[in-house]
């Protein structure tokens, strides 16, 4: 008895091409994206250790040379593939429903619709924009050389340029408000990309669910208590 | 009660479709939501009017004919409730309500609130099953099955095929449809020697009938009559990871 | 013309045995060659059609609903006979059919009966196979329950939702078979005529349901799969789609059909509300096993039940049944609701039901065990009714459930038409004039996993076909009648509804056919069935047109049909002077009021032969019990 076999497909176009791979690579991506701003949220709380703390945090990570490229051109990497995704899948999502509802409300109960839900498209846009200008402003902004030397070698003076940027309100209301979004982003971002991976279950679930929403506030009050302690307090001396 | 109702109409699958208004004086809180469209259509007939057109069959939330969103809800407001057994008692004396069809792509409209499921169809033909041919079939007792496996792949198989998921999906995806024909089988050892090809199959028709793409919203679970789990997506997707992964 | 049943000769145990050494054989190169329509894609069609594409026959396959896997077969609740004995209690293939023929009240076929039980163990092992999740124990095997009053435990089961898990293994098969090329499935048809070119039958035509066009199908034999009449009675648990048309028009086209009389009333269903009521949903009859019927004994009682107190309720079933009490068997229990209602002891705002009530069960048992073992169903009434049974009775009536009826068919399954072979619940054979709970699933099942596979190739193997196409005269006389007779549906235009005819018809049909008859009623049914189908065709309003989606068309010509089967089951009833099984007639009981047969002069499948002009004609097939004794039920 012969059964419809489909032709086997290669690897990276499943991986690419299919719902479940997309998912697969956007949960992936966004999980190691989630990694890296908690590595990047603890060399920013270094500064509360002291400008030179801060620096020197900086200038190690610089002095990585050539293997600082290669995470960095992962790490863009990661952007791209899950900016890429995540935009398929919103565009998808409007081809599925062409015709939309007049009304529409979710069921609650079991639902994890939310806005976080909702808006990761807009969270995930603004993030992106944000990040742009975020690089603009500190990693490609204004070239300060601390008084201090390290090996030998100047330094880079980034808490001076923190300092002075986040005097401004906008800078320092603008940043912290996009960790707010982060926040939401990641309130559905990290559970979902537990659910995504396969690597939940009714009774995990519960579990994931909650301490994705509690990962992606941490990371968000670690983020933007910085601008607003320069806000207000004037920064480190 | 009085219930003033927003109908969907819509002549054809080319039509433009609207929204017409009824009124239904006399509704009994203990009539069905069905029961009460009776009543409407009846009304309409009597005045030379065309009564709306929906699908029903059973009545009794098993059959998955039923297909109605009411008031941006799949099935209505209660939950674990098909649209059959959902009573006017869970609305108030002159309530407005907005009633519309299943709405995706993958689910034409054929006429008012009637739609086409025949995706469905077509995803279970491409691997919603075991290959056994009549009379080949071992004796039932040949193979005991661990009862919370059993159980657990009855909970799954326990999908009626309405397609509330699929309209409640803010992406329009058929993932739990899908991924509840492969949880139940996958759990019995009567599915194991299909379950790559199976998984790879149904998941790849699915997109080709163009249901979205699953965002984990889990909407569907909460608007399933019949309460099925999101853990069968996740299960979806570790299977066709590992298929993906197999050698062949 | 005389009835032939086609048994095969020898003793009981071997005539399916040589039958099928004996077969004749289609090659498999010539089965390709073979079209065979499929209408209905129930357990019974979608079974047959999948195991005939296994085969290699070309198969057509039609259903009323958007997708096969919608049949009414998936709202059965409790679950399958099979005669495995698994638990080891002393069941057999022997006992199964002995249950089976008693059950029915020896008013079918030993043959066919013995058949169906030798087939049970094969289905359940073919829908383990498939992936039906059966319960199980949990050292992995399967578990079976008592059902229905039996005394050993032979039903397989899927919580309370057996029929599904069934249907939809099969429509899996049915899908595979879609997939593989070997079955054309057509959804949202409807069989409006059987075609017959040389007196065997040929084709079939349909009407496609979302475009309105009339469709001709040519093959070489027509399966007809398409489930009970209930819905003659407008209420009943039947889906909103279940009716006769198919049957009737084959019946019209030289198909006879048999003991309509024989309708299955089901104890336990929730009541009806209102008149806007369109149909009735049953609730497992396990319910009885710890839930006791009773009605106040006052009729002028209005009090709400706790306030009842013990001494003025009557527990009717315990003090007439001392031995079976709430437990006697389905006609039994609905026959005496009546009666207490007739009384005007019926509870609730219409009079028209009875309590049943789990205080003692609760009080003995505990809620939780209660809980455990109804919960579900418990969960169910209050959704429909808002009562709570934990602490208010239920209330239940009777309703139409399951019609024994059906077309004719002898031993394979074949009608009085050559060719067209009749399956599972639209069939009359098996269940004689009452069917036992858990066995409707089997004999679907059996019919077209296992039985129609053989019979209709043998049938294919015996003749020659002449090719016949679409184009011969016979589809286009078919087809233009029914385009005549949708036309005219739509052109009356008169004062009243579809639905208020169907109404019309039903109360006829329970208030003279239903569950109590005598020949008094049964004449008022038949001239007023006649009048209302007078006025029917000169008075009903159908909205729309034909060439679209039109639900109320399609209802308007099922009751068209259904009144003129009214007419005949009620002629069967009035025929049938005895009480048998789901048959009660008033004037045929025993002193204590029950059933009384009459063996002599009504053992007997009552076979109505449609005339052009006037009335059917009745032809007999007589049963012969070699294997059984006839002994009259008792639950004293």
């Amino acid at each position: 008895m012969s059964t419809q076999v489909r032709e086997k497909q290669p690897l990276w176009r499943q991986l690419f091409t299919s719902q479940i791979g997309k998912k697969l690579l956007t949960g992936l991506t966004g999980l190691g994206l989630t990694l890296f701003v908690i590595v990047h949220m603890a060399g920013n709380l270094s500064y509360f250790a002291g400008n030179e703390a801060y620096n020197a945090y900086a200038h190690k990570l610089l002095s990585l040379g050539p293997l600082l490229y290669i995470a960095e051109l992962g790490l863009l990497a990661f952007f791209v593939f899950h900016i890429v995704l995540g935009v398929n899948i919103y565009l998808g999502k409007r081809k599925a429903r062409e015709q939309g509802y007049k009304r529409y409300k979710t069921a609650g109960g079991q639902s994890k619709q939310s806005l976080s839900s909702r808006s990761m498209i807009v969270t995930g846009v603004i993030l992106g924009v944000f990040l742009v200008l975020h690089l603009v402003s500190f990693k490609f902004g204004a070239y300060y050389e601390a008084a201090e030397s390290i090996d030998g070698k100047p330094v880079r003076d980034l808490a001076r340029l923190l300092n002075e940027k986040f005097q401004s309100p906008l800078y320092a209301f603008g940043y912290s408000g996009v960790m707010v979004l982060l926040a939401l982003h990641l309130r559905h971002g990290i559970w979902s990309a537990f659910q995504s991976l396969g690597a939940t279950n009714p009774r995990l679930t519960p579990l994931i669910y909650t301490l994705g929403a509690l990962v992606g506030l941490l990371i968000a009050v670690g983020f933007f208590i910085l601008p607003l302690w320069i806000f207000f307090t004037g920064g480190n001396a | 009660m009085t219930i003033y109702l927003n109908v969907w109409r819509q002549e054809g699958p080319d039509k433009p479709g609207r929204f017409e208004t009824y009124t239904v004086p006399d509704v009994s809180p203990d009539m069905s939501f069905l029961e009460m469209f009776d009543v409407l259509n009846e009304q309409l007939t009597l005045e030379g009017k065309e009564p709306v057109e929906f699908d029903h069959d059973c009545r009794e939330g098993i059959c998955g004919s039923c297909n109605m969103v009411i008031n941006g809800q799949a099935h209505g407001p209660n939950a674990r409730t098909a649209t059959c057994q959902l009573h006017m008692r869970s609305f108030k004396d002159g309530d407005t309500l907005f009633v519309e069809p299943w709405r995706a792509s993958a689910f034409p409209v054929i006429k008012d609130l009637v739609v086409d499921r025949d995706a469905f169809d077509r995803i279970m033909e491409a691997g919603g099953y075991v290959s056994v041919n009549t009379g080949n079939a071992p004796d039932a007792n040949s193979i005991p099955i661990d009862k919370v496996a059993a159980d657990s792949a009855m909970d799954y198989a326990a999908c009626i095929g309405c397609g509330a998921c699929v309209a409640a999906c803010p992406n329009a995806s058929a993932s739990l449809f899908v991924g509840a024909k492969l949880a139940h089988l996958s759990l019995l050892p009567q599915g194991q020697p299909e379950r790559n090809r199976r998984v790879v199959n149904m998941v790849h028709q699915m997109k080709e009938e163009g249901f979205g793409d699953c965002s984990n919203h889990a909407e569907c679970e909460a608007v399933c009559p019949k309460g099925i789990s999101i853990a069968g997506i996740a299960a979806m997707r570790r299977d066709y990871v590992k298929a993906m992964l197999a050698a062949d | 013309m005389k009835l032939d049943a086609k048994e095969p000769a020898g003793p009981l145990e071997q005539k399916w045995d040589r039958y099928l050494k004996d077969l004749k054989l289609v090659s498999p190169n010539n089965k390709r060659k073979h079209h065979v329509i499929v209408v209905g894609t129930g357990l019974a069609g979608a079974s047959a059609a999948a195991t005939l594409a296994e085969l290699g026959y070309h198969i057509s396959a039609f259903c009323i609903q958007d997708s096969a896997r919608r049949a009414h077969s998936i709202a059965a609740q409790g679950g399958i006979n099979a005669a495995k004995n698994y638990p080891g209690d002393g069941d057999s293939v022997w006992r199964l059919f002995y249950d089976t023929i008693k059950g029915g009240d020896y008013r079918s076929r030993e043959s066919n009966v013995y058949r169906l039980a030798q087939n049970s163990n094969n289905i359940i092992d073919q829908c383990v196979a498939q992936g039906v999740p059966f319960a199980r124990e949990y050292g992995g095997y399967l578990a079976n329950r008592s059902f229905g009053g039996a005394q050993v435990s032979r039903t397989f089961y899927a919580r309370g939702q057996t029929g599904q898990q069934l249907l939809l293994g099969a429509y899996s098969a049915l899908s595979r078979q879609v997939s593989a090329g070997n079955i054309d499935m057509y959804a949202r048809r409807e069989m409006l005529d059987l075609v017959v070119v040389d007196g065997k039958a040929r084709g079939i035509i349909t009407r496609n349901l979302v475009t309105g066009e009339l469709e001709r199908y040519a093959a070489d034999a027509v399966l007809l799969c398409t489930g009970g009449y209930g819905n003659v009675y407008f209420l009943s648990t039947n889906a909103k789609n279940s009716n006769v048309t198919a049957a009737w028009r084959c019946y019209k086209r030289g198909a006879f059909f048999a003991n309509g009389c024989f309708t299955q009333i089901h104890p336990t269903c929730i009541p009806v509300h209102g008149d806007y009521q369109s149909k009735l949903t049953l609730m497992s009859e396990s319910l009885r096993n710890d839930g006791r019927v009773w009605v106040p004994k006052n009729p002028e009682d209005s009090r709400p039940p706790q306030q009842i107190p013990e001494e003025d309720r009557d527990y009717y079933l315990e003090r007439k049944y001392p031995s079976f009490g709430n437990l006697v068997p389905r006609d039994v229990a609905s026959r005496n609701a009546k009666y207490v209602t007739d009384e005007g002891r019926g509870v609730g705002a219409t009079g028209l039901s009875v309590y049943l009530d789990f205080r003692d069960s609760i009080k003995r048992l505990g809620r939780d065990v209660i809980s455990q073992r109804y919960g579900n169903l418990f969960e169910m009434y209050e959704r429909i009714t808002d009562d709570n049974p934990y602490q208010v009775p239920m209330r239940i009536y009777p309703a139409v459930h399951y019609t024994m009826g059906g077309t004719w068919v002898d031993y394979n399954l074949m009608t009085t038409v050559p060719g067209l072979f009749c399956l599972g619940e639209a069939n009359f054979s098996d269940h004689g004039a009452n069917r036992l709970g858990a066995s409707a699933l089997m004999q679907g099942l059996s019919d077209g996993y296992f039985v129609i596979p053989y019979t209709m190739g043998q049938y294919i193997a015996g003749e020659s076909f002449q090719a016949v196409d679409t184009e011969h005269d016979a589809f286009k006389e078919a087809e233009n009648a029914s385009r005549e007779r949708l036309s005219k549906l739509l052109s009356i235009n008169g004062n009243k509804t579809v639905l208020q005819f169907h109404k019309e018809l039903g109360q006829f049909m329970w208030d003279y056919v239903g569950m109590s008859r005598n020949s008094e009623g049964l004449k008022k049914a038949i001239s007023g069935i006649s009048a209302l189908k007078e006025s029917f065709w000169n008075d009903v309003r159908v909205p729309g047109s034909n060439d679209t989606l039109n639900k109320s068309l399609e209802f308007a010509g099922r009751v068209a049909d259904f009144l003129e089967l009214g007419e005949v089951m009620a002629r069967d009833a009035l025929e049938r002077e005895e009480s048998c099984g789901g048959h009660f007639r008033e004037e045929y009981q025993t002193p204590e009021g029950e059933a009384l047969r009459n063996d002599d002069d009504f053992a007997y499948v009552a076979a109505w032969e449609h005339q052009e002009s006037g009335p059917a004609v009745l032809h007999k097939e007589k049963l012969a019990f070699e294997n059984v004794k006839l002994t009259q039920r008792s639950y004293k």
